[in-house]
């Protein structure tokens, strides 16, 4: 019987290149495609996938969200987590939000299809820099508070991630509230709770929060560098 | 008409998705592939390609400041970005530095095929997030 993989990223040239990739291996195949966490939630009840591959950055829905509100669903889904990046925040929120898998896009041509080996046969697959952090704190276990942490903000419910995301993303209340199904009440409700909890007074200070804590992901552009003139080298 | 194609990005899973689109068009090839801008400097010059599909954020050389050397070094070549970038000041820069086209990598499955069809033919192709596939002149 074929793996049968999902795979959930916003770009389709990802997509397309990640599937070929996948599907050059025998027994495997790419029984479906998401461009949002949402796709990939809806899709992957459907279609009951043996791997779900999910790209972090993801509008709507955010890859490290997909992954807890697919776990909630069913702890028997396996998900690899496909990231630009492994700063220690991210990795944490990936281990934390139940992904047995994490591979750098950037490695994902070398990577990707060991990861899904991994899982076929009941492992798991992370980088080496996981799994540096995961002894390091595996060593720490037991020892007093990290000394240079910053100072926790107060958790925010799942409902209040989702809603967090949209509104850094640029939606309105009423947009948000049509996206989930909800009152544009109750979203203006949650809104007041996100912005009390974290003490917030601007949407501003809501986006700066959704990037510090991967809700949205952003490129940033190269420097500007003025153009060569004539005789420039 | 064949179009002879140097895929410029530092992710081998987006030129890979980037390959298996421009190679399903008969008479299409993607000769050479680099994952730097300065790797496709040293790629252009060896290859001789007509268009040269370029991302921008990359290590070692952004795709901008390639596409300016690459305007020296081969004027004939046509430069096509495929950026993450959707912002008008970043396709103004683009063109500045002398690329023929900018296609938003998110809308890439939908505009590439047309976009290096145009700029092979020296026509200006632009199309950012939400705007029509336009710009061409």
């Amino acid at each position: 019987m074929k793996l049968r993989i999902l795979l959930a990223d916003d770009h389709e040239i990802v997509r397309r290149g990640l599937r070929a990739l996948l599907e050059k291996h025998e027994g495997w195949e790419v029984c479906g495609e998401a461009s949002d966490g949402r796709e990939a939630i809806e899709k992957a009840l459907q279609l009951r996938p043996d791997v779900v591959i999910v790209d972090i950055g993801m509008p709507s829905l955010n890859g490290l969200d997909t992954t807890r509100q697919l776990l909630q669903h069913d702890p028997h889904f396996k998900v690899i987590v496909l990231t630009i990046t492994d700063s220690d925040q991210v990795i944490r929120e990936a281990l934390d939000a139940g992904a047995r898998g994490f591979v750098l896009k950037s490695d994902a041509a070398r990577d990707l299809v060991t990861a899904v080996e991994a899982l076929q046969n009941k492992r798991m697959f992370f980088t080496p820099r996981v799994n540096d952090l995961v002894l390091a704190g595996f060593l720490e276990k037991g020892q007093t508070v990290a000394r240079n942490e910053a100072p926790k903000l107060p958790t925010l419910t799942a409902r209040e991630r989702e809603i967090t995301q949209l509104l850094a993303e640029g939606n309105s209340s009423k947009e948000v509230a049509c996206l989930l199904n909800l009152s544009t009440k109750t979203v203006e409700t949650h809104r007041s709770n996100i912005m009390r909890k974290l003490s917030f007074h601007s949407i501003r200070d809501l986006v700066v929060y959704a990037i510090k804590n991967n809700l949205i992901q952003i490129e940033i552009p190269p420097p500007r560098t003025p153009p060569m003139g004539p005789t420039a080298a | 008409m064949t179009i002879r194609i140097l895929l410029v990005d530092d992710h081998p899973v987006v030129r890979h998705g980037l390959k298996t689109l421009l190679e399903g068009r008969s008479g299409w090839e993607v000769i050479g592939e680099a994952s730097d801008g300065a790797e496709a400097l040293e790629k252009a010059k060896d290859l001789n390609p007509d268009v040269m599909v370029l991302d921008i954020t990359m290590p070692k050389m952004n795709g901008l400041e390639a596409c300016r050397l690459l305007r020296r070094q081969a004027p004939q070549l046509e430069i096509l970005f495929v950026t993450q970038h959707d912002s008008p000041q970043m396709m103004r820069e683009a063109l500045d530095a002398g690329a023929r086209g900018y296609v938003v990598k998110s809308n890439a499955a939908r505009d590439l095929l047309a976009a290096v069809e145009a700029v092979s033919q020296h026509r200006v192709f632009t199309a950012l997030n939400g705007r029509d596939a336009a710009g061409l002149r």
